[in-house]
């Protein structure tokens, strides 16, 4: 071997030297700098979930009657990792479980695949390791012919589930919402945070939705080893699952359920069809929502377990009257004369009128070339401010927006020596509330809108160009050529001057009517709580308390200060007692409504309200609080497309009325009031109820100074026989994976009758 | 061992009698016995590779094994056997002296010929290639394996011969241009035969190792240069024209395009990328790792081994083993350095460029640096015939060392 071949040899050295390096170098890499990254893939990729969900918490009135809970069913599930693993893939298992539950095979192959991006319902979208329910509320028949032939339904499970239950059916609907099954983005965005895992329900609406972290508990999660093939190799570790607190309400079973009842009386002696009613009752004093109905209503249940797109169609269908939507807080409409008391309050706190002041409420106010007409056309003569609101004479307050308007420049909107308008009417809108949310816990409420001059012109300027679209091209697809050539009328009035805050407006907006007020009932009756408790105008809230599975009480919902009213307490105490005027004194829109009525107890104050609305019957308003001296309860009713205040929503606020004072009938809140003290939930899911702890005026049934009386409906007792077949099963000695999800509020015994 | 020892021959030996036994033990013992020039660093380097190739063959099967119903340590022990029956072999190939085996080169050649061709007829197909012949008691040929051996002497020979100038009539050692013609023509025989079945990998190997040797050897330059742009071209062209079957494809093709893929070839890759990492610096300990135990690594004790040393011996067991690799590679090129003639030193180029793209091809596919070829891992890959050939090339090497003029320590 000569010397030149020696060199050569030595390059192959450097050669085969430099390729160990390098493979020492990547192997640093890999194990050391990118080490974490790979031992998490490593994890994910041995590592399974199965997730056992948490209990929901229940859903109870004031007095701890249950709005929504939990009832078991019997749920026959699949389990496709054992399935799979059989040698025709579980096709056998599967024809003989269609057989035994009643479903075509086909359909059950369906509901165990797997959901991808082409793969769509029915499918299976959680984990893989996650037994998949193929049936539910099966009859304890059919889960034992399951759980008892192990050998014939291998991989095929039959256990004890929570499912969300109604017990009252529709009643409050809109407030309580629904759950849907968590989406890939809330997955993807909210998942870890939250505790979120694949097919999760959550609350998607209402206060479902609004505390779904109260009411939805922490899931048990098993981590399974696995090996590459999916099967169990052991078990990393276990959560067991912790059931999610109870949410106690202010809102009231038998306040709710006359304000839904009367609605529903009106809504049919109107004809029904697509229309719609709403009430709303608050307490004045802390702004709780003691009733909240909106009608059209529907079930919740109709949720349960995946709602159909028919159903869903349905229920957002305005032939229907859009049943998912609700009136009291995602609606809103001109208010009418309900508005009058704040209207009074601008007259007396901004525009110098006093109580005992006559201004003269006459047939007709001219202004420029435009003539407004009392309502009804009658004249009352020189009156004082309290007569106007009793008898809701339109011209005095039509007769204070104009001196407003005028003092604000008029048709000069506010320029020059005018500037900055004082819209002293605009200004005591939005200090009531209206034109902005009331905070309530609710998702999707509506804000209502309150329109100044600057609003008008901002307003103007962008559909000007379609007005004076409109303006020279008419309206050819209406099919009435007078109603055409009136739209083509207004548009090219709207096309030159439109952003005129003329001097129509400002009357109609302190009447009440009119495009420049939009208010929810909701928004209404929160202004009409703080002219009954003197000026504080509280976030109207729905939830009291939230209640551990153990009974413990977790969280308060206190009361929440959002704002004090501009107008001083004597002003509110004369608005005060000029609304109890108008139940009571002759001439008083409500006097008829309320003859019967004992006033002399409980004196009622209210304000009736016709709201105009083009093209359709007017709204129905009646705002009321009572009792009248010392209010405690706000109510507000709201009839699209009836009539007047007095001959519609004013019945139904006075049936509420009975109700909760129980006049003629047991009173749902004994007292008068609320209940002070929480209901007691026990651990085994009974429900202790709470009445009112103020033992001085006990009024109606219950009112007793022990203020413990036991609810046996409130627990979850399952509807068919699993309870008393559960036992059974779990003592079976058989191999049968037989789970016994603990489900609070689902007690094993009776139960207990709390002591008298 | 042409002297004859007998008794009578004892007794009339001047000598101080001694036993047959003991004149062996000098023989062996002595300055300049064959076993003490052995390159013992080389051999225990080899068996330690071994040694724990066993053991990592073993924590990657015993598992499926014992599922399976079969005694969890059939792999153990056949790898061990396997094992002995390799140093027998190296044995043999290292005491018949590598001048003999310079002599047999081209019956050494044919013979591997043969087996390549009875593979085409009478082998099975295991894993998409035709290339293993199965013999009674569950024992597995693959020609492919000596084929290896058989052309790194053919080359070796032919390379290595005293060249004599036409012209000027001088002696010297480089390879002329009919050298390099005849042996690449030694080598598209048997590369045409293992095409077939195909084996890819193998393919590769043979065309590194026979380059490396034609460079070491001194052959003119252009061959060099021309070869390598005609595997570039060539590669190119298999890649751009779809030469390849699909799956073989897929295997090149799968680590170029960055497999996220979980599925398929690049499962194998990702699966045991993830082994390795997940076993950090000092690994999860022997029949730990969680990749490995749940059989995540397809394929393991063969052409994925290496993952079960990134796992269950970290780091540290990981590089031990590239560092052993790196030892046996370094003995063998002093070796080659130390031979006495080209023969020798061609025979440890083309070993060690045999086991060096072995063992760089196959640690980089499993750290995702190279391209699925289904190469096995020189002594720590489970299978036969591979151990084998290993063995004879060791073997070889070793002879070469023995029959060495200076003493290699001596560079």
């Amino acid at each position: 071997m000569n010397d030149r071949m020696r060199v050569r040899v030595l390059l192959l050295r450097v050669v085969v030297l430099s390729l160990l390096v390098t493979l020492g170098a990547r192997l640093w890499v890999l194990q050391i700098l990118d080490g974490d990254h790979y031992r998490q893939v490593a994890e994910t990729n041995r590592v399974r979930e199965v997730v056992t969900p948490a209990t929901r918490g229940m859903i109870l009135d004031d007095h701890g009657q249950p709005l929504v809970r939990n009832r078991t069913s019997l749920v026959i599930s699949v389990n496709r990792s054992a399935t799979d693993r059989q040698p025709d893939r579980g096709k056998a298992v599967l024809t003989r479980l269609a057989g035994v539950i009643n479903t075509p095979a086909d359909d059950l192959v369906k509901r165990i695949r797997f959901c991808t991006a082409q793969v769509k319902p029915p499918c299976w979208n959680g984990s893989p390791y996650q037994p998949v329910p193929v049936a539910k509320d099966v009859s304890p028949a059919q889960a034992l012919a399951v759980i008892e032939h192990p050998d014939r339904f291998p991989g095929v499970s039959a256990d004890l589930q929570a499912v969300r239950e109604y017990p009252q059916g529709s009643l409050a609907a809109h407030e309580l919402g629904y759950l849907a099954p968590v989406t890939q983005d809330q997955l993807d965005k909210q998942g870890d945070e939250k505790g979120y895992h694949l097919n999760s329900l959550i609350g998607v609406a209402g206060l479902e939705s609004t505390y779904d972290d109260q009411l939805r508990g922490t899931d048990g999660v098993q981590r399974l080893e696995v090996d590459r093939f999916g099967r169990v190799a052991g078990t990393a570790s276990t959560t067991e699952p912790a059931s999610g607190d109870h949410l106690v309400l202010n809102l009231d079973l038998g306040v709710q359920q006359a304000a839904e009842q009367a609605l529903q009386d009106t809504i049919n002696s109107l004809g029904g069809g697509s229309r719609t009613g709403s009430a709303v009752v608050l307490n004045a004093r802390t702004g709780g929502v003691v009733a909240m109905a909106s009608l059209p209503s529907y079930n919740p249940s109709v949720f349960v377990g995946g709602v159909s797109e028919q159903d869903y169609r349905a229920l957002s269908d305005p032939a229907n009257g859009i049943p998912l939507l609700s009136r009291v807080y995602q609606g809103s409409g001109a208010a009418g004369s309900t508005f009058k008391p704040i209207s009074t309050a601008v007259a007396m706190q901004n525009l110098g009128a006093r109580g005992d002041q006559r201004f003269l409420c006459s047939q007709t106010l001219q202004i420029g070339d435009q003539i407004f007409h009392n309502f009804d056309g009658e004249s009352a003569g020189p009156i004082t401010l309290h007569q106007a609101l009793v008898i809701s004479c339109d011209v005095i307050f039509d007769q204070f927006a104009y001196d407003s308007w005028l003092g604000d420049g008029g048709l000069r909107n506010g320029r020059g020596p005018y500037a900055p308008p004082k819209e002293y009417f605009v200004r005591m809108a939005e200090a009531m509330g209206f034109g902005r949310g009331t905070g309530i816990d609710l998702p999707g409420e509506t804000k209502g809108s309150v329109v100044d001059r600057a609003d008008a012109k901002a307003i103007w300027e962008e559909l000007k160009d379609s007005y004076c679209r409109r303006a020279k091209n008419g309206y050819p697809e209406e099919t009435d050529p007078a109603k055409a050539e009136r739209f083509r009328k207004y548009a090219a009035e709207a096309c030159v001057d439109g952003y005129l805050y003329n001097a129509g407006a400002a009357t109609q907006f302190a009447i009440g009517q009119g495009q420049y007020l939009s208010v929810s009932p909701l928004q209404l009756a929160n202004a009409y709580v703080a002219i009954a408790n003197g000026g504080t105008l509280y976030r109207p809230t729905l939830a009291k308390a939230a209640i551990s599975p153990e009974g413990k009480v977790v969280q308060t919902f206190q009361p929440h200060r959002t704002g004090t009213l501009p107008v001083s307490p004597e002003i509110l105490g004369y608005i005060r007692d000029s609304l109890r005027g108008v139940t009571t004194e002759p001439g008083g829109t409500g006097t008829g409504v309320f003859a019967d009525w004992p006033s002399a107890t409980i004196p009622i104050a209210g304000k009736t309200g016709t709201a105009e609305v083009e093209g359709r019957g007017d709204t129905s308003w009646f705002a009321s609080f009572a009792p009248a001296n010392d209010p405690q309860y706000v109510v507000v009713v709201s009839i699209p497309d009836s009539g007047t205040g007095a001959e519609y929503a004013a019945p139904v606020a006075k049936r509420i009325y009975q109700a909760i004072y129980g006049v003629g009938q047991p009173a749902a809140q004994p007292g008068g009031r609320p209940p002070g003290a929480l209901p007691r939930i026990n651990r085994d899911g009974t429900i202790a109820a709470a009445t009112t702890s103020d033992p001085l005026r006990p009024l109606g049934p219950g009112g007793t100074s022990s203020a413990v009386t036991s609810i046996p409906a409130a627990s979850a007792t399952p509807p068919n026989s699993a309870g008393a077949l559960l036992p059974a099963l779990v003592t079976t000695p058989t191999k049968a994976p037989v789970t016994t999800p603990a489900v609070t509020g689902a007690p094993t015994s009776p139960p207990s009758r709390a002591p008298p | 061992m042409n002297q004859d020892v007998g008794p009578t021959a004892l007794r009339s030996s001047p000598v101080p009698v001694r036993g047959r036994i003991g004149q062996l033990r000098d023989r062996a013992s002595g300055r300049h016995s064959p076993l003490r020039r052995l390159d013992w660093t080389l051999q225990l380097c080899v068996v330690a590779l071994s040694g724990v190739g066993a053991l990592l063959v073993w924590s990657a099967t015993r598992q499926r094994l014992g599922e399976a119903g079969a005694d969890p340590q059939t792999f153990l022990k056949r790898h061990l056997l396997n094992l002995v029956i390799g140093l027998l072999l190296g044995a043999v190939a290292t005491v018949v002296d590598y001048r003999v085996i310079r002599a047999y080169a081209p019956f050494v050649y044919l013979g591997s010929l043969v087996g390549l061709v009875a593979v085409l007829v009478l082998g099975s197909t295991i894993n998409g290639a035709h290339s293993w012949i199965v013999l009674p008691a569950g024992f597995q040929l693959q020609p492919s394996e000596f084929a290896k051996v058989a052309l790194v002497v053919g080359a070796a020979m032919i390379l290595g011969e005293k060249h004599e100038d036409r012209h000027t009539g001088i002696q010297h050692s480089a390879p002329g241009h009919a050298d390099v013609l005849l042996v690449l023509g030694l080598t598209i025989v048997p590369i045409g035969l293992i095409m077939l079945q195909p084996d890819f990998g193998t393919v590769m190997v043979l065309v590194f190792t026979v380059l490396g040797m034609l460079a070491v050897s001194g052959a003119p330059r252009r061959w060099v240069l021309g070869l390598v742009l005609c595997g570039v071209l060539f590669g190119t062209a298999i890649l751009q024209f779809h030469l390849l079957a699909s799956y073989q494809e897929a295997r090149l093709t799968s680590f170029v395009s960055e497999n996220k893929a979980a599925s398929g070839t690049g499962y194998n890759v990702n699966q045991a990328m993830i082994a390795i990492a997940n076993g950090g610096i000092f690994g999860r300990g022997l029949l730990h790792g969680q990749q490995t135990q749940g059989q995540f690594v397809p394929e393991q004790q063969t052409d994925f081994v290496f993952s079960v040393a990134g796992e269950e011996l970290g780091y540290l067991g990981a590089a031990g083993i590239v560092v052993l690799l790196g030892v046996v590679l370094w003995r063998a090129l002093s070796i080659g350095f130390g031979s006495q003639d080209s023969f020798g030193a061609l025979i440890a180029t083309g070993v060690v460029c045999w086991f060096t793209f072995q063992s760089f091809v196959n640690i980089g596919m499993c750290l995702g640096i190279m391209p699925v070829t289904g190469l096995p891992l020189p002594f720590l890959s489970y299978g036969g015939s591979s151990m084998f050939a290993n063995m004879i090339a060791v073997g070889l090497l070793q002879n070469v060392r023995l029959r060495s003029r200076s003493d290699p320590y001596a560079m």
